[in-house]
């Protein structure tokens, strides 16, 4: 029972570093040390029955007995029910407990070794009151967001829906935000309600995501790596008919109509072509590796990273790939002991090959396999077949042994042979270089006071380069004569903030931070040139080149610049609380746009936010149930200006052209582009949020929320009558909005002995309604809403309803018999007449006897109500285990795959159970050329599925090697680990994918599928 | 800071100070020209609709989901399918650009005379719009001013008298002005407004009210007193060799016959990305046989196009022994018969083409930027010489007056081709229209005039009472006070 001194090491349970500053405490006594620099601590203890206990801020207190042991090492885990944990709001940092606007956080623990190629992967399922969905699944390809829903009506070519995205302070635009690299981030704030968000008001209606690049800590250098390496592969091939099938139905189809079948003998066609196989690539490469040092001094502190990353795309790989090159540099430094002045850098090149369509059913590898009949051979091997004209006389693509690849004499138009089409854009790429910092200086002259200066610029380079071969893919695709074209863009944001704060406690009890501060803001101006050499003595990109001089006439060239855009900014905020019991916060800007004109240049915005933390009060008694409480509240307006520049003004358009003459020269037209409108203002968007936030049981966080957001004034350009006469549609502050929902996160974290358990989920729920559409407007119609070459629009927005909802006809079943059809009369007589058994019955919705555009209804919501997501982790020893699952639930796909303009388009199998006679089918019509009856040419309900899905995002399973065995190498520490990413995906869509992002969300052209992927990784830190 | 926010806008005019000189008014009565070549979206082209509703041609094109010109062949149309809404957008586009030019041109600092040209060229132009439009629809707003933010949804439907009243008015403005030519130089400037035009144009408008007196002297002020001889006062001739007037070269174009010729180009780059942009004349791919391959050495030299408006066997029987046929009808039925040439039949096939705007490969532009199919240089008529003794003679005939020169007018178009005299009645004159001007946008207007339309077109559907109109579009009912019209179950 001898006195004897106990050491060792203590290290933060997930990342592995070294703990300095530790508090070492025997228990029963005040005796006690702190972790040195190195984490170590030694301790004299007095027998074997003492108990040591370890605590640091943030982390959760361990107890450990002593025993016979010398050495002790300790990992701590961080506390999720801390109270002291800090969170980024907009210039500045709050701690937790007194933040009364709604905030949700990623950590960078949470995305640790993640496979997140796009930040907006980091965010999905991770918090609520996000709706994100990839745009498709082409590697490099960003990603659909919506905060707390749709803030604003959709607008051609703008993101007004997409949040305000700012990196380190910068504002980054939308297409931007995909140069980060995500072991470079520290940590994701989502602001979501006005409160929070004010703080940016101009723009940030939408919502505020402030990501924050990771810094140096003083002390030892740290090095890490990260890396893995993996395959992807298609979770999911579409059901198609195959050869025999497909004649067979052509053959149906066209006895129906009274045509001559096509084919003599379906049988004799066997399986044919696999269109889909040839396109999908199940062993599709991806790695990334990232390295980082960063270290410093109690002078200067710096953290710098290097990434690389690669990923081939499941489709069509050899013309759909991502690179991208990232590097950064944050490094603060303490000129004076007043004076900090620092720096956020980060660069990144990317090259991206795209295959071109990602969601269009108007051809494109996808859209063609899924459309071509499977009847055409992929490469015309049979001699007499390509002795055929059409292959002897036109420039069709060849493979590699000089056969054509097949040309179908039955799906035409802009379906073509995708290895063709594949062949004529290899080698064609995008490329993209972004420079995205900021530097600041910050003076303290006095306790508390803080004058702040920062100037921060995203510098773009963006281009592409191609070579569009001569070739004839089917008569309706032929080029004549090849091209090489060259694309430069350059485009310059900058932000220039000025702010100054003061934080003072007074009466020891009362806690102020008072900020005021002016920015100015510029973007909007990309300058770009383009060349395109025609006839140029190369046949393919590789041999390409501008150094062939073709003569002045077979040179085209164009070149643009952008509008600016200016915002310029005043605001202020004061941040109180009383013994963080009672908490005040309130805020105003002030914003003016160049985008609006002298009539109502500026907007202001104000907000407020108030909390309680009865856990605080004294009457709140010290309990294990309900540890921490606080009830917060918030009101808030927010601003978006996001609508054309000099849309307030009438503007003189070019292009309106026309020629005289025999010369065969042409005239420059112009003529106005709409009608001015001088009193176009800000749309503002007020939002009110309840929440509470608590520590239950020690080991339960809970947030909730409850919010209503109320967009009044949309900006739109609503199309006008066409009498009118303008060629565009004048913007105008058109209709009001409101979406309403509640938040859910939980959290739980616990260990048991040598077991870690955690979870984390989050649930959303969200309903969004129309209010208004302005003075006699009883709907509007979204532009890109069309579907293929159907007279109606497939989304309606109408008020009561929610924003862009699916519209179309309602079928009745189908009829199954020529007495059906005669008993379904109305107040004319028979209302389908013409129909014929097999035919959709058409409810005949304004009971007027006949089907026309008016018989259409509301028929389902593109964007879930639904959005969740959680992780579970478990750890025991050196293992680890990490679960991701996200899903949506609530919304409708519009599944618009096949071309049916095409009547010749392969079906999905779904059509075999198509109405071949009475009690056949109820649910797929007979199949007849020309769809007398619009069975398919009508958007209806026959093309809506269901588009909940539940995904298991990310699973991965970790073993992290005893420190024993690798600190002789002077390695900190190991980890080893396998990974899945999209491992399963539940869903009854039948589609290759049900996740659709996109302006309207959910409608699928043939989208290109999120990849399913393997992978192994090692994470190395020094 | 207020400075940081005035942002000028770069290499974009503002409406406000624009119009300040003689170019920027020219340039915005280039503008109102622009919309006389419109080819909309959707493929949508005047002549290109009305041919598929004649019964000499059918919509034909892809099929199942292209139904824009297929439901006015087969008369299914409805408010929301079918050409009418890219028809409508054309004319009144170009009745704004009109009246933007009107309200425009007083306050421009320029030559007052060469002013006084350009509001007579647009007045006529605006006349051309109405005419379009209250001949397609009948009931169409009036809108003699462009349409205000304030007024957008108050607009209502004139009666199609009002129309006509007005579109008379404008022409005899026109004409009263003495700083509109009667001739323009063909190599610069033709295409634009003359006299000619604005008389035969006026002509026309008489003739569809059936004013045949008015008519008859409007267009014998453009034939001349000789019917077949030079008319010196405006330069217009028949030309000797038909086959020519669908020739693409300089020497053809504004030729001696034509009177109001839509100018295009190959120069202008057209692209995929916006067709409705290009100078170029998509009729030519869009009337060329689909899947076109050739077999033999002699094969002609079609471009593989995209098969609308396919000839009907009713027009095919009734040219095939006519001189003009083989300018007229391209028969691929026959070419692949005789395994010269083969073709991929697209909808509603009949084997026989258009022969006067089948893209042909010697007519496509090579060497220059821009998708070659989109560029086709050839100009079309509006209304030519030929056109216009026709109409004389009809409303000569129609009159019961100067038979003898009705028949000189007649028998001068056949002449022409080497054709006999026939006497003139109405029969030979509705015969003769035709067969000269098949294809050419013109038959399915004046069998509606004549009434003939529901015999013609009995077979296809065709409706009498309804379909002598298009129905207002869907699109354009919606929030609006337009009526649609009580052919199509509305109330107007």
């Amino acid at each position: 029972h001898a006195q004897h001194v106990v050491s060792g090491t203590v290290k933060d349970e997930n990342t592995g570093e070294q703990l300095p500053g530790v508090n070492v405490v025997l228990k029963g006594t005040s005796n006690g040390t702190i972790s040195d620099a190195e984490g170590r601590y030694s301790l004299e203890v007095p027998s074997q029955d003492a108990v040591l206990i370890f605590s640091f801020v943030g982390y959760a207190k361990q107890e450990v007995p002593v025993g016979e042991r010398n050495s002790i090492d300790v990992s701590l885990m961080s506390d999720i029910s801390t109270l002291d944990e800090v969170v980024v709001v907009g210039y500045g940092t709050q701690k937790k407990s007194v933040v009364s606007g709604s905030i949700s956080s990623v950590k960078a623990s949470d995305l640790e070794a993640m496979p997140i190629n796009r930040i907006e992967q980091a965010l999905q399922g991770r918090t609520s009151g996000l709706t994100i969905a990839a745009n498709s699944g082409q590697p490099g390809g960003g990603a659909t967001v919506r905060l707390r829903g749709i803030t604003s009506f959709n607008r051609d070519g703008g993101n007004n829906n997409q949040p305000l995205w700012v990196v380190d302070g910068v504002i980054i635009d939308n297409g931007g935000i995909g140069y980060l690299n995500q072991s470079d981030i520290e940590s994701i704030e989502v602001l979501k309600d006005a409160a929070s968000q004010a703080i940016y008001g101009a723009r940030a209606a939408a919502g505020v995501i402030l990501v924050t690049t990771k810094k140096g800590k003083a002390g030892s250098l740290k090095m890490n790596y990260n890396g893995y390496y993996g395959v992807s592969e298609p979770a999911r091939k579409l059901d198609l008919l195959n050869a025999t099938q497909y004649a067979t139905l052509r053959n149906e189809a066209a006895a129906a109509n009274g045509d001559p079948l096509p084919f003599a003998n379906p049988e004799s066609y066997g399986q044919g072509t696999d269109w889909q196989s040839l396109i999908f690539n199940n062993s599709a490469k991806r790695q990334n590796h990232e390295f980082s040092i960063s270290g410093g001094n109690d002078k200067s502190t710096f953290y710098t990273s290097f990434g690389y990353l690669s990923q081939e795309g499941i489709v069509a790989t050899d013309i759909s790939k991502y690179k991208r090159f990232n590097i950064r540099l944050n490094s603060t430094h303490k000129v004076k002991k007043w004076l900090t002045v620092g720096q956020n850098l980060g660069y990144a090149y990317n090259k991206s090959i795209g295959l071109g369509n990602t969601n269009s059913e108007f051809g494109g590898p996808l859209s063609s396999a899924i459309n071509l009949d499977p009847i055409t051979p992929a490469v015309v091997t049979d001699p007499v077949e390509a002795n055929q004209p059409i292959y002897t006389n036109n420039p069709v693509r060849r493979d590699e042994n000089g056969n054509p690849y097949g040309i179908s004499p039955y799906v035409g138009q802009e379906m073509t042979n995708p290895l063709a089409y594949i062949s004529k854009q290899m080698g064609n790429y995008d490329w993209g270089h972004n420079i995205i910092g900021n530097f600041f200086v910050e003076a303290e002259p006095l306790k508390g006071l803080k004058v702040r200066s920062t100037i921060g610029a995203k510098l773009a380079f963006w281009g592409n380069e191609a070579f569009t071969p001569v070739y004839f893919l089917n008569s309706s695709n032929i080029i004549s004569q090849n091209s090489f074209s060259r694309e430069n863009n350059v485009r310059l944001d900058w932000n220039v903030e000025n702010t100054i704060s003061y934080t003072r406690t007074f009466l020891t009890d009362h806690n102020v931070t008072v900020l005021v501060g002016q920015g100015a803001y510029l973007d909007d101006n990309t300058r770009m040139t383009r060349v395109t050499f025609n006839g140029i003595p190369a046949d393919n990109f590789d041999d390409a080149s501008f150094n062939y001089k073709v003569p002045a006439t077979q040179r085209t060239s164009d070149a643009s610049e952008g509008q600016d855009h200016t915002v310029s900014s005043l605001f202020a905020r004061i941040n109180y609380d009383y013994k963080e019991k009672y908490l005040v916060s309130a805020l105003i800007r002030r914003d003016g746009s160049s985008r609006f004109g002298q009539n109502n240049r500026h907007g202001i915005f104000p907000s407020f936010s108030l909390g309680w933390v009865p856990s605080n009060e004294n009457f709140w008694p010290a309990n294990d149930i309900v540890n921490f409480l606080k009830i917060r509240g918030s009101y808030g307006v927010v601003g978006n200006d996001n609508i054309g520049n000099f849309s307030f003004l009438s503007t003189i358009g070019s292009g309106r052209n026309y020629t005289f003459g025999t010369t065969g020269s042409y005239l420059n037209g112009f003529s106005p582009n709409a009608p001015a409108n001088p009193n176009l203002r800000w749309e503002e968007t007020t939002s009110t949020n309840i929440g509470f936030e608590a520590t239950i049981l020690n080991d339960f966080t809970l947030t909730f929320d409850w919010y209503k957001k109320a967009t009044k004034d949309i900006l739109q350009n609503p199309r006008i009558p066409f009498y009118v006469g303008a060629i565009s549609n004048p913007a105008a502050n058109v209709a009001d909005m409101e979406n309403s929902g509640i938040e859910l996160e939980l959290g739980w974290r616990k260990q048991v002995g040598d077991f870690t358990l955690g979870f984390n989920g989050n649930f959303s729920y969200l309903k969004n309604k129309v209010t208004n559409l302005g003075n006699g407007i009883k709907f509007l119609t979204d532009g890109n809403a069309g579907f293929q070459g159907s007279a109606y629009s497939i989304t309606r927005t109408e008020v009561g309803h929610t924003y862009n909802s699916f519209y179309g006809f309602q079928t009745m079943g189908i009829f199954q018999t020529q007495e059906e059809i005669e008993a379904y009369v109305g107040p004319k007589g028979k209302i389908q007449p013409n129909a014929r058994p097999g035919d959709f019955k058409w409810e005949d919705i304004n009971g007027d006897g006949v089907i026309n555009e008016n018989d259409r209804k509301f028929l389902g919501n593109p964007m879930p109500n639904y959005t969740y997501g959680f992780t579970l982790s478990a750890g025991y020893k050196g293992f680890d285990i990490v679960v991701f699952s996200q899903g949506v639930a609530g919304n409708q796909i519009f599944n618009g795959l096949r071309r049916f303009g095409i009547a010749s388009s392969n079906w999905q199998t779904e059509a075999l159970g198509r109405w071949t006679g009475p009690g056949t089918s109820n649910t797929y019509p007979r199949l007849i050329t020309n769809d007398p009856n619009n069975n398919l040419n009508n958007p209806s309900d026959f093309y809506l599925k269901d588009g909940d899905y539940f995904r298991v995002k990310t699973l991965q399973i970790g073993y992290t090697l005893p420190t024993s065995v690798v600190s002789k190498l002077g390695v900190e520490r190991t980890r080893i680990y396998v990974m899945s990413e999209n491992l399963a995906t539940f869903t009854n869509y039948n589609g290759y994918d049900p996740e659709i992002g996109g302006g309207t969300m959910s409608i699928d052209r043939g989208i290109y599928p999120q990849a399913r992927s393997y992978m192994v990784g090692l994470t190395v830190g020094f | 800071c207020n400075d940081f926010l005035e942002v000028k806008p770069k290499g974009l005019d503002l409406e406000a100070n624009y119009y300040k000189n003689q170019q920027e008014a020219f340039n915005g009565l280039v503008s109102v020209y622009d919309v006389v070549g419109w080819q909309g979206g959707n493929l949508t082209t005047k002549v290109g609709a009305t041919l598929s509703a004649s019964d000499d041609h059918l919509g034909g094109g892809e099929g199942t989901g292209d139904k824009t010109f297929t439901t006015w062949a087969d008369y299914t149309l409805t408010p929301a399918t079918g050409p009418q809404e890219d028809l409508w957008k054309k004319g009144f586009s170009g009745i704004f650009r009109a009246n933007t030019m009107l309200q425009k041109l007083p306050g421009v600092p320029m030559d007052e005379n060469v002013k006084k040209r350009y509001i007579a060229e647009t007045l006529v132009l605006r006349a051309h719009f109405n005419f379009d439009l209250v001949r397609l629809f009948k009931n169409i707003p009036l809108l003699n001013e462009t349409v205000t933010p304030d007024e957008m949804y108050n607009v209502v439907q004139a009666t199609p008298q009002e129309v006509y009243a007005q579109i008379e008015a404008d022409l005899k403005a026109a004409i009263a002005e003495s700083n509109l030519p009667n001739t323009v130089p063909a190599a610069s400037e033709g295409g634009r407004v003359t006299q000619g035009i604005a008389h035969a144009l006026l002509g026309k408008v008489y003739l569809y009210q059936q004013k045949w007196a008015e008519a008859a002297a409007e267009f014998r002020e453009v034939n001349g007193a000789t019917p077949g001889a030079l008319n010196a006062k405006y330069g217009y001739k028949l030309i000797d060799n038909f086959g020519d007037l669908w020739k693409s070269t300089a020497d053809v174009k504004f030729n001696s016959e034509s009177i109001f010729e839509v100018g295009y180009t190959s120069t202008s780059a057209g692209g995929w990305g916006c067709i409705a942009c290009t100078e170029g004349n998509i009729l030519n791919i869009m009337t060329g046989p689909r899947g076109y391959t050739t077999k033999t050495a002699n094969a002609p030299d079609y471009i593989s196009g995209w098969s609308y408006f396919p000839v009907t066997q009713s027009l095919f029987d009734a040219i095939h022994y006519d001189p003009r046929y083989k300018y007229t009808v391209a028969n691929l039925d026959s070419l692949k018969q005789y395994g010269i040439a083969d073709y991929t039949p697209g909808a509603q096939n009949t084997g026989y083409f258009l022969e006067k705007f089948a893209g042909r490969k010697s007519n496509t532009p090579v060497g220059q930027a821009g998708a070659p199919e989109l560029n086709y240089p050839q100009n079309m008529y509006e209304i030519r010489l030929a056109d216009t003794y026709l109409m004389e003679a009809e409303a000569l005939v129609m009159a019961g007056n100067d038979l003898t020169r009705a028949a000189d007018l007649l028998n001068a178009v056949r002449a022409r081709v080497g054709l006999g005299a026939v006497a003139a009645t109405m029969d030979n004159i509705k015969r003769e229209r035709r067969l000269e001007l098949a294809g050419e946008g013109h038959r399915w207007f004046d069998l509606v005039r004549w009434g003939d339309a529901a015999t013609a077109l009995a077979d296809r559907g065709f409706v009498s009472g309804k379909h002598e109109i298009l129905p207002i579009p869907l699109n354009e009912l919606n929030n609006t006070k337009l009526e649609q019209s009580k052919e199509y179950g509305g109330t107007r």
